[in-house]
């Protein structure tokens, strides 16, 4: 080539090299460029999925609060067991350290191919596997022994929810069971990960179910604290790199009564019924037993099949909280709020008298209601009314009634609505009036219905619970707080009292004496129970009936069928005549009110007022 | 010492950049492969025997290059076929030969060879280059890829085309002609896309497209990529600290996917730095280019220097999620020896032909 092509060739060779050079270096900008959107605008969230990645955070148990009576006794305590856990990435084969554990901790079948199941997919991911639970004292001891020839398992504190009391005070305390639906409660944590969590109790992720476990389950519940596991691409944990501890659930201080509620269930015996009572000073609940009643304790720790399908086919409805959700009459125990509106209502006054026959004919149509008494009480006031609880007086005042304002003072007193302001699922059962009747059965309000809701006949349906409100209103006259299993007062809503500018001190002051004339006056329906205690007691008993009768042979017919007998019921308070303490008790199918369910009421007095 | 350096061919700026580089390079790879000592003494032996190959490939005056570039393509076309016949299959491709007690790709060595056999080819011929000359330059180039290209290594092929087409190029081909081919190629592509492509080399690109498609399964790696250098942000989090690395989160942490290690560990300050070496050693490349003494040397560095720059660009490009996923290493800091002996005969070959002048001064 001459020297002037070369020069040609070269400055080519130049030019092209300048721009293949040139698209080089633009590209490495480029790179550069991309590089830098990565690594610092994008940081944050590129930091954030690298995180995400590598961090495997799993919430961890706290221990559960303790539940206390007022006097400072343990009802519901978290007791340790001891659980085998292994390592499955430390154990190489699992025949031969089956074989090794198997003369130390008793394996059933169940268990050993259960842990066969799991074991590998454990080991891969290095998590932990439980071999077996609640290990036996010798199992323990076995075990410490020779812990040193198992590097790849160790013994492990596991809680159970335990009562010393399982069986008395099964619906007002409730139990827990392992709970599904914990997974939002930390936003981080999603929910694959709670398979993992750290447990503290034997049955895994608890939560109250029923009774105050369930009604103060967060507070009693604490928080979930979080360890935060390095994880590599695999799925597997390569080392824990923080913990957070959550925080324990703080303990319950109740108003329940461990040696009253005990009488309750001792003196109610094995018959159905519930038993109310009440501190009139806060509006403390002492005792609310339902009976029968079953054990929290298994049904917390594990109840089998077989057992639990029982409790669900006893056709004594054992689950049936009958002291919160039990709808009975009131029946007699209607008569002072009776009283109460004719007084305020001018109706009658405490001085106006009235011959008892023994029934009432309804003026309209004829109907004869019929006292208990067959000839009747003779000329009755109020107060004689209450003492012998006078059917007849009772009707022809509530025939005098307006419904509507009726109504509404049973209202005031607590009936048709809750009266607990933290029990679990308590029944509001409910207080007739013309609409609701119109409505229910396209009927309308006849004379004849308010003139039963007189004597607690009727419609009117109330709930133990209901009833030991009205108690308390009573025995407080009308000073009453609402009632609470643990809420003390400064929690409450608002106290509720009861007052009518018609109805005064002296008013009360007749009423109490009458009241206490029930029991302690020679005349009264219940001075059967009189002699049973040291102290005054003021109540009213009542008999419902669940069958309407017109005629004494009718009656003496239907007492052969238990099932169809009367409920037994009583109010109470005292001691009388500054009383501290309301009950109210009833006993199905118990028959006379005073008679039956009288010396529960006192026994359960009793060994409120002896402390 | 001085005196050592006078009497051999040696380019100074060049050696010190490369020597940097390749320990950086050892340095990286000890984290990248979870401190596998074993792995990176073996890399390291590669390195020194690159270091010595490089000085020995350098001496030769750059004419025995020329003359033997016939042979050394036949050479490498027959070790090619060798390990077309009998190379074992290692997950499902072709690439290696055994050479007694060494394997390495044979298709390392048509990279050197490509580019020089076409320098000598076209070096003097007059301009403007003419059409039977392009045709027999690509046809060359057409049969060099296409055998690589069905071992398959999709990777390979691509650098070998471009090592051919930068030296057609620079040689002084037409611009009308690279515009004719451009459109040709544009108007083919379905058929590149349907008949030459591997099912996995297509799936591969329709990731690249759509990445969130599939997040745990084909677009997974240049997704840990992204987040792996994303995350390292301005600092990186230190050497051997980078999670995505040390958990496995990030594939092929030793091969293609280095660079993310750098970025996750030593930030963008990290991956500034290499680049500039990277960029020194290319304008280096482009000076000696430009002084070289004739057009045969200056095609052979132009040629080789940017094949090696192309390298690097598409595997930078496809780590930070620019390009589609094509196997390729970050060039002298990836583990591999041929690859890597292959680069330091590759810059042996362009320091001999930048350093040889007509007339030496002794």
């Amino acid at each position: 080539m001459i020297f002037e092509e070369r020069q040609i060739e070269k400055n080519n060779f130049s030019s092209r090299a300048i721009l293949l050079f040139s698209l080089i270096i633009l590209g490495l900008v480029t790179v550069l460029i991309k590089v830098f959107s990565l690594q610092i605008s994008g940081y944050s969230d590129y930091q954030l999925a690298a995180l995400k990645n590598k961090n495997y955070t799993v919430p961890v148990q706290s221990l559960r609060g303790e539940i206390f009576d007022r006097n400072g006794k343990v009802l519901i305590k978290n007791e340790p067991t001891f659980d085998l856990i292994t390592r499955p990435n430390l154990i190489l084969d699992i025949d031969s350290f089956l074989d090794e554990i198997q003369p130390v901790i008793y394996l059933s079948e169940t268990e050993t191919s259960r842990y066969r199941k799991l074991h590998k997919e454990k080991a891969f991911v290095n998590k932990e596997l439980v071999l077996k639970k609640d290990l036996s004292d010798e199992e323990i001891a076995r075990f410490n022994v020779r812990s040193f020839n198992f590097q790849n398992a160790f013994i492990a504190k596991r809680f159970r929810r335990i009562s010393d009391h399982p069986n008395i005070f099964s619906h007002v305390l409730g139990y827990t069971s392992r709970s599904d639906d914990d997974f939002n409660s930390i936003s981080e944590i999603p929910r694959s990960h709670w398979k993992d969590a750290e447990l503290l109790y034997a049955h895994g992720l608890i939560k109250g179910r029923t009774g105050l476990e369930e009604i103060y389950d967060e507070q009693l519940s604490g928080r979930y604290g979080k360890r935060v596991y390095e994880m590599n691409a695999r799925g597997q944990l390569v080392q824990s790199l923080s913990l957070t501890k959550g925080e324990q659930g703080s303990d319950l201080y109740t108003n329940l009564d461990i040696d009253a509620q005990k009488s309750a269930a001792k003196f109610l015996g094995n018959r159905k019924g519930a038993v109310v009572a009440i501190d009139l000073d806060a509006g403390g609940i002492n005792v609310l037993y339902s009976s029968p009643a079953y054990s929290i304790n298994k049904l917390s720790n594990g109840m089998n099949e077989d057992e639990f399908q029982t409790l669900i086919d006893d056709p004594n409805k054992p689950f049936f909280n009958r002291a919160l959700q039990g709808r009975y009459p009131p029946a007699s125990t209607i008569k002072p709020a009776i009283g109460m509106y004719g007084l305020s209502n001018n109706i009658v006054n405490w001085d106006f008298e009235m011959k008892d026959p023994g029934f009432f004919t309804l003026p309209e149509t004829g109907r004869i209601f019929r006292g208990w008494l067959e000839g009747g009480h003779g000329k009755v006031n109020m107060h004689k009314a209450f003492l012998v609880s006078s059917n007849t007086y009772f009707l022809s005042l509530a025939y005098q009634a307006n419904i509507s304002e009726l109504s509404s003072h049973l209202s005031n007193l607590g009936f048709g609505q809750k009266a607990c302001l933290d029990c679990y699922d308590e029944d509001q059962a409910f207080v007739p009036t013309p609409e609701w009747k119109y409505s229910m059965m396209n009927a309308g309000w006849v004379k004849g219905d308010t003139v039963n809701l007189g004597i607690g006949q009727g419609y009117l349906v109330a709930t133990p619970m209901q009833l030991a409100n009205y108690a308390s209103i009573l025995a407080t006259k009308g000073q009453f707080v609402e009632p609470s299993l643990v809420a003390t007062g400064s929690n409450k809503k608002s106290s509720k009292i009861w007052q009518d500018n018609r109805f005064d001190d002296s008013d009360w002051s007749k009423m109490h004496l009458a009241l206490l004339g029930v029991i302690e006056s020679d005349y009264g329906t219940a001075r059967s129970i009189r002699d049973l205690k040291e102290f005054q007691v003021a109540g009213k008993s009542g008999t419902a009936e669940l069958v309407s009768l017109d005629s004494k042979e009718a009656y003496l017919e239907v007492r052969t069928s238990e099932l169809l007998r009367d409920h037994s019921i009583i109010i109470a308070f005292g001691p009388m005549p500054n009383p501290r303490y309301a009950v109210s008790v009833v006993i199905e199918n118990g028959e006379s009110g005073g008679a039956v369910a009288g010396p529960v009421a006192i026994e359960v007095l009793k060994s409120l007022i002896d402390e | 010492m001085n005196r050592l350096f006078q009497r051999i061919y040696f380019d100074p700026y060049l050696f010190f950049s490369l020597f940097l580089l390749s320990t950086l390079g050892l340095f990286f790879l000890f984290s990248a492969s979870n401190s596998d000592t074993s792995l990176v003494l073996k890399q390291t032996v590669y390195v020194i025997a690159g270091f010595i190959i490089m000085i020995l490939v350098s001496q030769p005056d750059p004419d025995i290059f020329r003359r033997t570039s016939g042979l050394f393509l036949i050479f490498a076309l027959l070790l090619l076929g060798i390990t077309y016949l009998f190379g074992p299959e290692i997950n499902g491709a072709q690439r290696w030969v055994r050479l007694g007690p060494f394997s390495f790709q044979s298709s390392e060595l048509l990279k050197l060879a490509v580019p020089i056999f076409l320098a000598n080819f076209l070096f003097d011929k007059k301009l403007p280059i003419q059409r039977k000359e392009i045709i027999f330059s690509l046809l060359i180039i057409f049969c060099c890829c296409f055998f690589v290209f069905r071992q398959p290594d999709l990777g390979t092929a691509l650098i070998i085309a471009c090592s051919g087409l930068f030296v057609l190029f620079l040689s002084g081909l037409s611009w009308s002609f690279i515009g004719g081919s451009f459109v040709l190629l544009i108007i083919s592509s379905p058929f590149i896309w349907n008949i030459l492509l591997q099912p996995f080399q297509r799936q591969r690109i329709a990731t690249f497209f759509n990445p969130d498609s599939d997040p745990f399964g084909a677009s997974w790696n240049i997704i840990q990529s992204k987040v792996a250098i994303g995350s390292g942000g301005l600092l990186g989090k230190g050497y051997g600290e980078g999670s995505q690395t040390q958990l496995n989160f990030l594939p092929e942490t030793e091969t293609d996917f280095i660079f993310s290690v750098i970025g996750e560990e030593f930030g963008f300050l990290g991956v500034l730095l290499l680049i500039s070496i990277y960029l020194f050693i290319l304008l280096r490349c482009f000076y000696l280019a430009l002084s070289a003494r004739d057009r045969f040397c200056r095609l052979v560095i132009g040629g080789l220097s940017l094949t090696f720059a192309a390298n690097l660009i598409i595997n930078l490009c496809m780590v930070v999620g620019l390009l589609p996923v094509v196997g390729m290493p970050l060039p002298f800091i990836s583990k591999g020896g041929s690859s890597l002996l292959s680069l330091f005969i590759a810059f042996g070959i362009i320091v001999s032909m930048g350093t040889h002048k007509k007339f030496l001064p002794q």
